[in-house]
């Protein structure tokens, strides 16, 4: 690394630096900083704050709502996780053991990663809807009754297909990756050991593309925290009954239907611990740099 | 602390931070105070033109763009209006503008909001905007007597609506039933959509937006305040009354019509919806706003079918009446004084008879002067489109008693999203009607206490 | 290979691609859907034989983009995303030029500052970020929804990588040649970095132009409002009071189509991008 460094003015390295250090104290640094502050406020919009000292953590931990929002939470981002990879990972065998044709089909599964999460909720929206979807006769022919208007599981299953079909591409994208670096030389000895498809994948492949499929359960953990919130807004609003209500839109609802800002504040704080576990846990896995979208 | 509104100015706010004396964050606190600007420099969100916030889709939203622009043509007066996708986006909106001083000069708010407004002490009395001569008593009583507070008008009354049920005239013709003898009780509502929904007419019976207008009408229709304190007109509500007839009734037939598919869910706030279940032939009752009239007679007419109103079904046969539903306009304080006048001559014509008969002519919104109302008589045009006739009535037949004052008060998105989302649990079944109900009270009472306290 | 073994083989890749074939068909239909209902003109299709294509695309889309005007929520989406590539761009790229090429104390603080900010996702800051925001004045302005965007962890992270696997003898003759920090950046590395460079303005702008919750929260002005709110509005713009759905179909292929673009077109330097920053 030391080759690389042939400059060594440092005021020129200050100024250089100056944007990027700049707008992260003063977008990300400081506005952290307030809503730890602000977390010990009773505070609104147009309303005047009020000093409240630790009030607001008292009451978050004396709420059922927001433990079963929590709860909702870890589960959905779980079922997003393996959702998500579980299906990724068959596509991209699939296309991986594909001789000819491979590219168009890798477009085809990997264009949601350019889906709007606003889209993808609205869209599901539609072909889901209860009473008009497309394929709701179909699905209540075979006796299901389609109704995650009112259906708190259901809700969360039809939220839950929309989350992960929109994240399929970005998963894809890492996994044919993965699977092309695969060397050679350990398919065919696998192939001529007569090891099936699957065991090749399960037994071969999953422990050799480990660090890629660690580096996605936290991408996807974050997604299935944070990268929701449209989908939520746009197709149940966090029902019904509480069914859909991630702490992402718990924390909208709270600040921007609410107005309750200090509340949200400490809500916000709990988030950001939750964050930085979950970005401990991955340094720690797999020691590597995660990527979040920012 | 509702009355005085945000009464924490910086003053008070900077000595409650000192006094509290928070050794341990006073790095971190100290950023916290220093916000929340409302009442500091006002400035409207353009110089050249009144900016009007508005809560007014589809066709409603043309025949308002239609009165403002007669509105620039007669005065002069440049006014620009702005689309804001729903009453609860104008209230964000309204409170964000008023808490950075960047304000729109005139904003539609539903009158559920009208204490949430009125709490951040920055919205100037109606009343003072009006010229002196202005007849406010021709304005229908039981509509100003809701934005009269303390004496004060404090907003100008607009759209005003109540909720009506729509029905399905080729589809009750269909079923066997009497469509000139639309359902009136809940009992009537129930086997009606029965006989719909077995004869294979529609899917379901009913359908309506779940939102806490409707919850607010059984109760009002039933004589009964939905919370103490006159629903917030005699002082601060601290509960809501669940435990009575009223409740109980309206949420066991709730349940049964889910239980039993007569009732069809299109979804929390979900207004738009709800029409596309009816017109679609989903449905072959639908509760909804009068604005809506216009709308679905035309849709009706699209999609192949008769289309009639009625009065909005009482519990069990008496009738007190709806409460008030649609919205306001609303001015900020503290903006200059010519700058006033203009906002008051867009008050004054927005409210002069002639706006309102086009106005409800074009939505279905009923008339609020009275003056409007005779001359709509005089040309027949209620006898010759009954359908409109029909909120009116409902409106001008009801007893002003408390109960049809609907709810005021400072929590009210609060109190809305909780009685909703609760409303989802009760007739999906998933809690019982008793116990639903008393989670229902404590959770408003939560709420009504968290926020006056 | 027998005779045998060949046809084993291609009836296998036979099963593969129907396979293959059926899984990118189940994924890209969702979005068929929505483009056949965008050409239709109630929007209702309540089964698949009511997926014929409509004939009023056209009409759809005028109205959609001029009648309804959402050319302007396209509009500022564009102008934001664009402003937030070309600006995260170049403050990254001299960040990453001081990060690599640079000697100076405290390096490694620095480069970890930079990189804590992504514990910071908007969703963690966005209630204080609000305030800021109207206080500074920004609120409901291009710059709320530019300039909180413009530092980039991964950005420059990705960069960084890229920087270092440039051979240092490069550098060298650079350093030997009296090149300055500037002239450097952009006639020795820019050159040399431009899969990467596309590959990170795709990235950057379909993160960017997918925004949600913050334009939704700091933008209450319709006329600076981005697509993906936007989008909401057509719901109520049926005229009958119902929900507009070939309205909101249209604008929500409308609102997909630019990020689907520059997929399809850079994905070669999307995928190489990815490779770098995922090491």
């Amino acid at each position: 690394m030391s080759t690389h460094e042939v400059f060594t003015d440092r005021l020129q390295a200050g100024v250089l630096l100056l944007p990027t250090m700049v707008v992260s104290l003063l977008f990300l640094y400081y506005p952290t900083v307030r809503a730890i502050g602000l977390s010990f406020y009773q505070a609104s919009l147009a309303r005047g704050d009020v000093f409240v000292g630790l009030e607001n953590y008292r009451r978050l931990a004396g709420s059922t709502e927001y433990l079963r929002s929590v709860l909702l939470s870890v589960l959905f981002a779980t079922c997003v996780v393996v959702g998500v990879m579980a299906v990724a990972l068959c596509v991209s065998f699939l296309i991986h053991e594909i001789e000819v044709g491979k590219g168009l089909y890798l477009v085809a599964v990997i264009w949601p990663y350019a889906l709007p999460p606003a889209v993808a909720g609205l869209v599901f929206l539609f072909i889901a809807h209860p009473n008009i979807g497309i394929f709701t006769s179909y699905i209540e022919a075979l006796g299901i009754d389609v109704n995650w208007f009112s259906n708190g599981p259901q809700a969360f299953v039809v939220v839950l297909i929309a989350a992960v079909w929109k994240q399929i591409g970005y998963n894809v994208i890492f996994m044919t990756a993965a699977l092309g670096n695969v060397p050679e030389s350990l398919t065919e000895t696998a192939e001529l050991d007569g090891v099936s498809r699957t065991q090749r994948l399960l037994r071969v492949y999953v422990p050799i593309i480990s660090p890629t499929l660690v580096f996605l359960v936290i991408m996807n953990t974050i997604y299935g925290f944070f990268g929701t919130f449209a989908m939520v807004d746009l197709m149940t609003k966090g029902g019904p009954a509480g069914a859909t209500n991630i702490l992402i839109y718990d924390l909208y609802r709270t600040a921007f239907q609410f107005y309750e800002f200090g509340f949200a504040s400490a809500k916000s704080v709990v988030l950001f611990v939750a964050v930085g576990l979950l970005m401990y846990g991955q340094f720690r896995l797999s020691d590597r740099y995660a990527y979040y979208g920012g | 602390m509702v009355q005085s509104g945000g009464g924490y100015d910086h003053v008070s706010r900077r000595s409650v931070l000192k006094t509290s004396g928070a050794a341990l964050t006073v790095g971190t606190v100290g950023l916290a105070g220093c916000s929340s600007s409302s009442g500091a420099s006002v400035r409207p969100v353009d110089e050249d033109s009144l900016t009007i916030w508005h809560a007014m889709g589809g066709t409603n939203g043309e025949t308002l763009q239609g009165l403002v622009d007669q509105f620039q043509s007669e005065t002069d007066i440049d006014a620009n209006l702005v689309f804001q996708d729903s009453y609860e986006g104008v209230l964000t909106n309204t409170l964000s503008a008023l808490d950075s001083g960047e304000v729109p000069d005139v904003f539609q708010i539903d009158s559920l909001f009208a204490q949430q407004v009125l709490d951040t002490d920055a919205v100037e009395p109606v009343e003072n905007l009006l010229s002196d001569d202005y007849p406010v008593d021709d304005f229908l009583s039981n509509v100003t007597s809701f934005f009269t507070i303390d004496g004060t008008l404090t907003s100008m009354p607009f759209n005003n609506s109540n909720a009506i049920l729509y029905y399905n005239r080729s589809a009750f013709e269909e079923a066997g039933l009497d469509p000139d003898s639309p359902p009136t009780t809940l009992e009537e509502v129930r086997s009606y959509s029965q006989t719909l929904v077995d004869e294979g007419v529609t899917d379901a019976g009913l359908t309506w937006p779940n939102h806490v207008w409707f919850v607010e009408h059984f109760y009002s229709v039933d004589g009964q305040t939905l919370l103490d304190a006159e629903n917030g007109h005699a002082g601060q509500p601290t509960t809501m009354q669940t435990d009575n007839a009223t409740a109980r009734s309206l949420y066991e037939w709730w349940h049964e019509m889910a239980d039993n598919g007569l009732f069809s869910n299109p979804g929390i706030e979900a207004w738009g919806e709800a029409t596309s279940t009816f017109l679609t032939g989903q449905a072959a009752m639908l509760m909804t706003s009068t604005a809506s009239v216009t709308g679905i007679r035309s849709g009706a007419e699209e999609n192949g079918f008769e289309v009639d109103n009625a009065f909005y079904p009482t519990i069990d046969g008496d009738r007190t009446g709806p409460v008030i539903g649609g919205a306001s306009w609303f001015v900020p304080s503290g903006l200059p004084q010519d700058r006033q006048d203009d906002i008051g001559s867009f008050l004054e014509f927005m409210g002069r008879p002639e706006s309102q008969i086009t106005w409800h002519k074009g939505t279905g919104y009923y008339p609020i002067r009275q003056t409007a109302v005779e001359q709509l008589e005089n040309d027949g045009w209620f006898a010759e489109n009954p359908m409109y006739r029909t909120a009116f009535d409902q409106l001008t037949q009801a007893e002003n008693t408390p109960a049809t004052k609907r709810m005021l008060i400072g929590p009210a998105r609060q109190v809305q999203t909780t009685i909703q989302d609760m409303s989802v649990e009760l007739f999906s079944g998933e809690v019982g009607v008793d116990e639903g109900l008393s989670e229902l009270k404590s959770a408003v009472e939560d709420e009504l206490d968290r926020y006056y306290s | 290979m027998t005779s045998e073994r060949i046809r084993r083989f291609e009836t296998e890749q036979l099963t593969l691609h129907v396979l293959a074939a059926t899984v990118a068909f189940l994924i890209v239909l969702p979005v068929v859907i929505a483009a056949l209902v965008s050409t239709k003109r109630a929007g209702i299709v309540t089964s698949i034989g009511d997926l014929a294509p409509g004939g009023h695309a056209l009409s759809n889309y005028r109205r959609a983009l001029i009648g309804l005007e959402f050319w302007r929520y396209m509009l500022n989406s564009f102008v934001m995303s664009v402003a937030v590539v070309v600006g995260k761009l170049i403050v990254s790229l001299l960040a990453a030029l001081v990060i690599v090429y640079y000697r100076f104390p405290y390096k490694n603080a620095v480069f970890l500052f930079i990189l804590f900010t992504l514990l910071l996702p908007v969703p963690v800051r966005f209630v204080p970020l609000y305030r800021l925001t109207t206080e500074l004045g920004m609120g409901n302005t291009i710059f709320a929804i530019t300039v909180p965007y413009l530092a980039s962890a991964t950005t420059v992270f990705i960069l960084r990588q890229h920087f270092l696997s440039i051979p240092a003898s490069l550098v060298e003759t650079a350093k030997v040649d009296g090149v300055g920090p500037l002239r450097f950046l952009w006639s020795v590395l820019v050159p040399m970095s431009r899969a990467v460079l596309v590959g990170v303005s795709v990235i950057m702008f379909v993160y960017t132009w997918n925004q949600y919750l913050w334009p939704l929260v700091i933008i209450n002005a319709e006329s600076l409002q981005v697509a993906q709110v936007g989008l909401n509005l057509l719901r109520g713009q049926a005229s009958t009071g119902e929900v507009a759905w070939s309205m909101v179909m249209t604008g929500s292929i409308l609102t997909l189509l630019p990020p689907l673009a520059l997929l399809v077109l850079f994905r070669r330097q999307l995928l190489e991008t990815f490779t770098i920053q995922q090491k």
